[in-house]
């Protein structure tokens, strides 16, 4: 008798635990995202991704960040990757070309896999990151930040901004492919446009100091994409107003330091535009099956005050398509 | 059901109290479970369409406004600039305008005059077409083209949309490159509350934005048919469907959390409600079924253990009760096998045949007594036939008679198998209490042979011993006419010697007559001592009551007179007659009168009065004036052997005798005395009539005074 009642009791406590077997509604734990970058300055990019997952739905206690800088460091950025793949966390958001290009080389060595956003990389089929736009393939999407293709649209932007430049100094960096990538660009478009261009390599020494004194009056310089460019901003800024040459830049960030003009996709948009992704893939998505986008909008922005500052005449149509921007500590147009 | 009915009252009551919690607790608790199941599910489902349809509504206004003022931009920049497409105010359009990613103007023939483009160079190639023939065609009739989806070189979904506008007798267009990575990247992105999603399928049914991206680009038919609850709306211009759907799994989520809990609660009640089931089930029934369990023993015919519960309530009074009742029961049954082992003992020892029969004259049950003296083939037949030997019942039979106490005894003579004959005396008893058809009379029967002939042998003796006692008188009785007949003869012989001339035969004849006379009185005296001494059964006879006092006073006619007692004979001329034997009658007439002789001095008075008694009887009375008898006697009086006489005088079995007889008559004996005055016996004797009608009489009682 008594094994009928103890019969009993089992059934009813096994027919609960198999009610919440069968419903198992698992309590919302946070998702873990870590974010890499290279340095201070794509932090923008970061800020941008926090509203844009905000703005999606997902309140602060659902997403749990870790943020990595690696403070433009390359070994210091290995490090910084190799910290985030021992974490636990549900995906990786690179908010640059490098970090993309270095976190996938340890991937691809520690065989670990785990969904990768990059907010921003120039040309990321080339850089192998990808297989096809519209499927990935691997654990990478995200946004082209298309500062590759659109080098050659840049250099005719500037061009015809101050159509009295006969000569454009383009700054790259030989050792970052993207760089190197958009430098061809440049040339291929540079032809197109009967443009007379002058590569300057920031690899080799002394080659801003070689740019300052070889830039003359009726010149031009144009910034191409690579982590030390963009370290090198408020030198090339300081030589460009210095010799009152007008610089294009990529980012906002570049024409707020007092380049004269950007174009492309602002650190903030692109990081703004990748919570997308981060949500497709939290929603169950494959990278894989994520296109990678185009920046959803490139933005031709100039500093009000440079412009004021060089002596040169601009193309008043075009001048009014731009957005104006006044940088705030006033860098714009000064002798340094 | 009918086998679950049979289930549920096969369990014991234990489990039927279990089974009864549990369903009382849990059955009104599914039934409103379910209720508000079904309610809220409904509510909520109506709730999640609400906002699906905000939602959709809300998106595919903002999707059509966005084209829409594309278009209207177009058609401004069209209207405003046909003599003066310069590439400023292309930039200017392109600028307001973020999602266009290149604007291009055509000439006549469809070639790209002019582009502004945000990504490429503005070079046009040569007679670079930019339009499908479909949109060309379109181009001529219509005001607004909508191009199909497709994907430029970096695999982005982008739509091309044209106005056309006139200039210089020509007709040329404006076209657009719209990029659709914005729009349908926010809608896919857009997260939704509990797994919804919004897709949008265009013209040709394929899907162009989807939350899940491995569903873009394909048919909507490919997509997996599962449960949902959805809403779509559709886009008129742009031939678009928005959909928005939710899968039932995850929009019923809450409720179905909420059903989880309700689940999860309603076990732990029905656990908790089982568990207080089977403590009530066990409080409630474990002295019923301890009951049960000692019942059993108790079916069984074991000693039952005391049931030991410690409570007050009707449970406890009960099993207190059964307590008493089983320990008394006990007690009962020991006495009752008592009663049975002395009652086997009487019934199988008895000496008597007894039998159960049935209304219907059926023996159900017969002892071993009766049993060995019936053959095998009687023991079916009725009562009748195997004791009364009839083939229908017996006329005077005890079951059937109305009065049957009054009936019970008969005696009946039966020859057996070795042709002796057997007297049995058969009594009837009704049992108040016999199961109908299992025998609702005794019978019993007794084979009393040896005792009537031992009764009989008694009254022989003591009819002997009364002529013993009597011989002298006898004697003397005979001896006085065998006197008179010796002196009559001798005279006569001596007359004749001496020849007497006076002797004349008319003298002698005197003398011969005297003679004669005598001898006659002593052969009267004779044949009454005769008659008396006889050995005879119990024969029935008419009997004349006078005929048989002056019998029997003729018999001790001699007694009265040496003692010189007066003899008063108060007889009544006409007395009814009785059946029985005369002799035995006048036995007890002698003994009763011998006895009062001898209870008398000389010249006592006896009377002896017969009278018909008004009830149908005949009184007979035997009185004295003798000395009485005492009442420590009169206790003892009927007793055999007992005799205040002395030695020689008597046997001690007279009165014995004389109940004994009077018994077989039917009638009763009584004696009346007082010391010192006398003593009367009274015989009560049933008329004949009276046992016609079967009545008989039976007092026999002693008073003393």
């Amino acid at each position: 008798m008594k094994t009928k009642w103890y019969f009993f009791l089992l059934t009813i406590l096994a027919a609960s635990a198999s009610i919440y077997v069968l419903f198992d509604f698992k309590e919302e734990q946070p998702i873990k995202i870590g974010v890499l970058m290279v340095g201070e300055n794509r932090y923008e990019k970061f800020l941008g991704l926090q509203k844009g997952i905000e703005e999606l739905g997902f309140g602060e206690s659902e997403i749990d960040y870790t943020l990595r800088n690696a403070n433009d460091n390359q070994e210091t950025l290995r490090e910084q990757i190799g910290f985030l793949l021992h974490s636990k966390l549900d995906l990786i958001v690179t908010l640059g070309g490098i970090e993309t290009s270095m976190l996938k080389e340890e991937m691809v060595r520690l065989n670990k896999k785990i969904p990768v956003v990059f907010a921003g990389v120039a040309a990321p089929k080339e850089l192998g990151l990808i297989d096809d736009y519209r499927k990935p393939g691997g654990q990478f999407t995200g946004i082209n930040n298309y500062h590759t293709s659109i080098s050659g649209k840049r250099l005719e932007l500037l061009t015809s901004l101050v159509p009295s430049i006969t000569k454009v100094h383009v700054i790259y960096d030989s050792e970052i492919k993207v760089s190197q990538l958009s430098l061809n660009e440049t040339i291929e478009a540079a032809n197109k446009l009967n443009i007379l261009i002058e590569p300057s390599d920031v690899n080799t020494d002394g080659s801003l100091r070689t740019l300052r004194k070889t830039i003359e009056k009726d010149e031009g310089v144009l910034v191409l994409p690579s982590y030390r460019i963009e370290s090198l901003t408020n030198e090339i800024v300081s030589l460009a107003n210095e010799k009152h040459i007008p610089a294009m830049g990529l980012y906002e960030f570049d024409a707020e330091q007092g380049m004269l003009a950007s174009y492309g996709a602002s650190f903030y948009s692109q990081g703004y535009q990748a919570a997308r992704f981060v949500s497709l893939i939290i929603q169950g998505n494959q990278a894989a099956d994520l296109p990678v986008e185009l920046p959803d909008s490139i933005r031709f922005v100039l500093n009000k005050q440079t412009k004021e500052s060089l002596n040169v005449s601009y193309n008043q149509d075009l001048l009014m398509t731009t957005d104006f921007i006044v940088n705030s500590d006033n860098k714009g147009g000064q002798n340094q | 059901m009918k086998t679950l009915q049979n289930f549920f009252q096969s369990l014991n009551i234990r489990n039927k109290v279990l089974i009864f919690g549990i369903l009382m607790s849990s059955i009104p608790l599914l039934l409103i479970s379910t209720y508000y199941f079904s309610f809220v599910k409904a509510d909520l489902e109506n709730r999640i369409l609400e906002k699906q349809n905000l939602m959709i509504e809300s998106l595919s206004h903002e999707i059509e406004f966005d084209f829409s003022q594309i278009f209207q931009r177009i058609h401004v920049f069209a209207a405003m600039n046909q003599s003066n497409m310069d590439i400023n105010a292309l930039y200017e359009m392109l600028t307001k305008s973020p999602s266009v990613e290149e604007i291009i103007v055509s000439d006549d023939k469809g070639f790209v005059e002019k582009r502004v483009s945000r990504y490429e160079l503005n070079l046009p190639g040569v007679n670079e077409e930019w339009f499908t023939d479909q949109m060309w065609f379109s181009l001529q009739t219509e005001e607004k083209i909508y191009g199909e989806v497709e994907f430029n070189q970096y695999g982005q979904p982008i739509m091309k949309l044209a106005v056309p506008f006139y200039t210089n007798d020509s007709q040329k267009a404006i076209g657009v490159v719209v990029q659709l990575q914005t729009m349908i990247g926010e809608i896919s992105s857009l997260r939704q509350d509990d797994s919804a999603y919004i897709y949008i399928v265009d013209g040709t049914e394929r899907v162009i934005a989807h939350q899940d991206y491995s569903r873009l680009w394909q048919k909507q038919s490919t997509l997996p048919d599962k449960k949902v609850i959805g809403v779509k709306t559709k886009l008129e211009n742009l031939n678009w469907e928005l959909v928005m759907e939710q899968p039932e799994t995850t929009a019923f989520a809450p409720i179905y959390k909420m059903l989880q809990n309700g689940l999860a609660a309603a076990l732990f009640v029905i656990l908790t409600v089982s568990l207080i089931s089977v403590w009530a089930g066990l409080y409630f029934t474990k002295p019923i079924v301890q009951l049960d369990q000692e019942m059993n023993r108790l079916k069984r015919g074991k000693r039952s253990t005391p049931i030991s519960i410690n409570r007050k309530d009707e449970l406890g009074k009960l099993a207190s009760t059964f307590n008493h009742m089983s320990r008394d029961l006990l007690e009962k049954s020991q006495q009752l096998e008592q009663e049975k082992e002395r009652l086997d003992v009487v019934v199988n020892g008895i000496g008597s045949g007894l039998a159960l029969v049935t209304k219907e004259y059926q023996i159900t049950w017969m002892n071993p007594i009766l049993l060995s003296w019936l053959k095998e083939e009687q023991l079916s037949l009725p009562c009748y036939t195997v004791i009364g030997g009839e083939n229908s019942p017996c006329v005077d039979c005890p079951i059937t008679c109305a009065d049957l106490e009054k009936n019970t005894e008969q005696l009946k003579k039966f020859t057996n198998d070795c042709g002796e004959d057997r007297i049995f005396r058969h009594r009837v008893f009704e049992l108040n209490h016999a199961i109908e058809g299992q025998g609702e009379f005794l019978i019993v029967l007794e084979d009393i042979t040896e005792q009537k002939q031992m009764e009989e042998k008694i009254i022989q003796t003591d009819k002997l011993s009364a002529l013993g006692l009597m011989a002298s008188n006898f004697a003397h009785e005979v001896n006085n006419p065998l006197t008179t007949i010796n002196v009559y003869a001798e005279d006569l012989i001596d007359r004749i010697e001496s020849t007497d001339d006076d002797l004349d035969d008319l003298e002698m004849k005197y003398y011969l007559e005297k003679i004669k006379e005598n001898t006659q009185r002593c052969n009267k005296i004779t044949s009454n001592l005769l008659n008396f001494s006889r050995k005879s059964d119990w024969s029935l006879e008419i009997l004349d009551i006078n005929k048989i006092i002056e019998d029997s006073i003729n018999l001790v006619e001699y007694q009265i007179k040496r003692n010189r007692i007066q003899l008063v004979l108060d007889l009544e001329a006409v007395m009814p007659t009785v059946l029985g034997d005369g002799l035995k009658l006048m036995q007890v007439l002698v003994n009763l009168i011998n006895n009062a002789v001898d209870a008398m001095e000389p010249e006592g008075k006896l009377t002896i009065i017969a009278t018909a008694d008004p009830n149908g009887s005949v009184l007979l009375k035997v009185k004295d004036n003798g000395h009485g008898i005492s009442t420590e006697v009169m206790a003892k009086l009927f007793d055999p052997f007992f005799t205040t006489k002395p030695v020689g005088k008597g046997t001690g079995l007279g009165l014995s005798v004389c109940y004994g007889i009077i018994q077989q008559f039917g009638g009763g004996i009584r004696f009346e005395s007082q010391q010192g005055l006398g003593t009367t016996a009274e015989i009560h004797l049933p008329a004949q009539s009276r046992l016609k009608e079967g009545n008989s009489y039976v007092e026999n009682q002693t008073i003393s005074r």
